[in-house]
């Protein structure tokens, strides 16, 4: 039973190779600041200028990572999330259905009919070869797939 | 920015943590605190090194956790709009817990304090218990607290307005007034002719004064974190969550403490 916790506790990599690791990682020592969205890259791009001495910075200036991605967007009127709620001025139909973007070969969608809540959601679940068709209202959705293979 | 490059990305705003030992680190050594504090002040430990032990596990947990927060937010970039409006409710629903607490020992107060029972004369404060005189060091503290508002909204003020050298002022001076205020209430407690084992008047009033003791240490504790963090350039002028939960805070304890002032030191003197 010990021997197997011990097993089990064994870490699978030591402190000192950890260092290793990291030190063999190949970050630029130097970044190219994306200044809008085209210009982005790799998660290089999203590092910012930093903040001028004895100031407070700005969110334009010291945000990184996803926080800037989100920055850049907000400043072109791009919702990088894409929070918006689907199209619910029609009902998708099997030739016209109502398109998803996924990057997923499948999603979930809530319906609530059209216009929007016009009956409890029902949940559904289009994958890339077989549309979903709502049990309640009929409408038809399917995914435009945006990812690679 | 192509479909390509998009997808190299995180596709939703929320924040995915890392798996961490903090929660797990921070509850056993909050077990510890609580189980030393009582074995100690009950006779079963006669060491106060133990006391001091886990005071300083806790402390550096506190320490450990929040430098991962602080990575994840500040230089890994992983505080979305969504995930600070998060941590923003998420901190009011705590604050909304604090002040339930603070209400059911209200509610142990008045309770005792409206209908006085035999045991106690029938009278409020209770026979041969000399009540802390709302006009000295309360009064002091109650002068600081309100102060350290003034001073932290102007801080808050500074760094909407970019303004890093007033910031910084504020928020060293609004420390320093809260430091002194649990300066004052340590001599307060010591100079008090009462304590807790006596009668239900010092039972009520150092558990609600004390709690309230204890979340100042805790606040003077994020109020130093807060400072350090705006001299290191952490804080933006529109991102500082950190700084807007310490501010909440302190004012929540401010008006906490007012109540205390009126119905603990005043009214029930």
């Amino acid at each position: 039973m010990l021997r197997q916790t011990l097993k089990l506790a064994k870490p699978t990599r030591l402190f000192s190779t950890s260092v290793i690791a990291r030190n063999s990682v190949k970050t630029p020592k130097k970044f190219k600041t994306a200044k809008n969205l085209s210009e982005v890259h790799s998660e290089y791009d999203l590092i910012g200028t930093g903040a001028q001495k004895g100031e407070v910075p700005t969110d334009l200036e010291q945000a990184t990572g996803l926080e800037r991605l989100e920055l850049l967007g907000k400043l072109e009127g791009v919702d990088i999330f894409e929070q918006k709620p689907l199209d619910t001025s029609r009902k998708g139909t099997m030739q016209n259905p109502i398109l998803i973007d996924s990057y997923e070969k499948y999603r979930y969608i809530g319906c609530t009919g059209s216009p929007a809540g016009s009956h409890i959601v029902m949940w559904l679940k289009p994958t890339v070869g077989k549309p979903a068709r709502c049990w309640e209202c009929g409408s038809v959705y399917k995914i435009n797939y945006l990812g690679k293979d | 920015m192509s479909i390509e490059t998009r997808s190299k990305f995180q596709l939703f705003p929320s924040h995915e943590v890392n798996p961490s030992p903090w929660p797990i680190y921070m509850s056993f050594s909050l077990l510890s605190l609580g189980l030393t504090l009582g074995l100690l002040m009950h006779g079963y430990i006669l060491s106060t090194w133990w006391l001091i032990l886990a005071i300083s596990v806790v402390i550096s947990t506190i320490f450990l956790w929040t430098r991962d927060i602080i990575i994840e937010g500040t230089y890994l970039g992983g505080h979305t709009i969504a995930v600070k409006r998060g941590l923003n409710i998420g901190f009011l629903i705590f604050v909304g817990t604090e002040i339930m607490i603070f209400i059911a020992l209200f509610w142990g107060y008045f309770h005792s304090a409206m209908n006085p029972s035999i045991e106690i004369g029938c009278q409020w404060p209770p026979v041969g218990i000399t009540s802390i005189k709302p006009t000295e060091l309360p009064l002091l503290n109650t002068i600081i607290l309100l102060s350290s508002g003034a001073t932290v909204t102007w801080a808050h003020e500074s760094v909407l307005s970019r303004n890093r050298h007033n910031a910084l002022l504020g928020l060293f001076i609004t420390t320093l007034l809260i430091v002194i205020f649990v300066l004052c209430q340590i001599c307060e407690f010591n100079s008090a002719t009462f304590n807790i084992t006596d009668s239900v008047y010092g039972s009520i009033f150092y558990a609600t004064t004390g709690l309230h003791f204890i979340h100042m240490i805790m606040l003077s504790l994020m109020l130093a974190i807060c400072t350090a963090r705006m001299y290191v350039y952490h804080f933006t002028a529109t991102h500082h969550v950190n700084l807007e939960t310490t501010i909440l805070y302190l004012h929540i304890l401010d008006i906490i403490w007012l109540f205390i002032y009126i119905v603990f030191y005043w009214w029930g003197c």
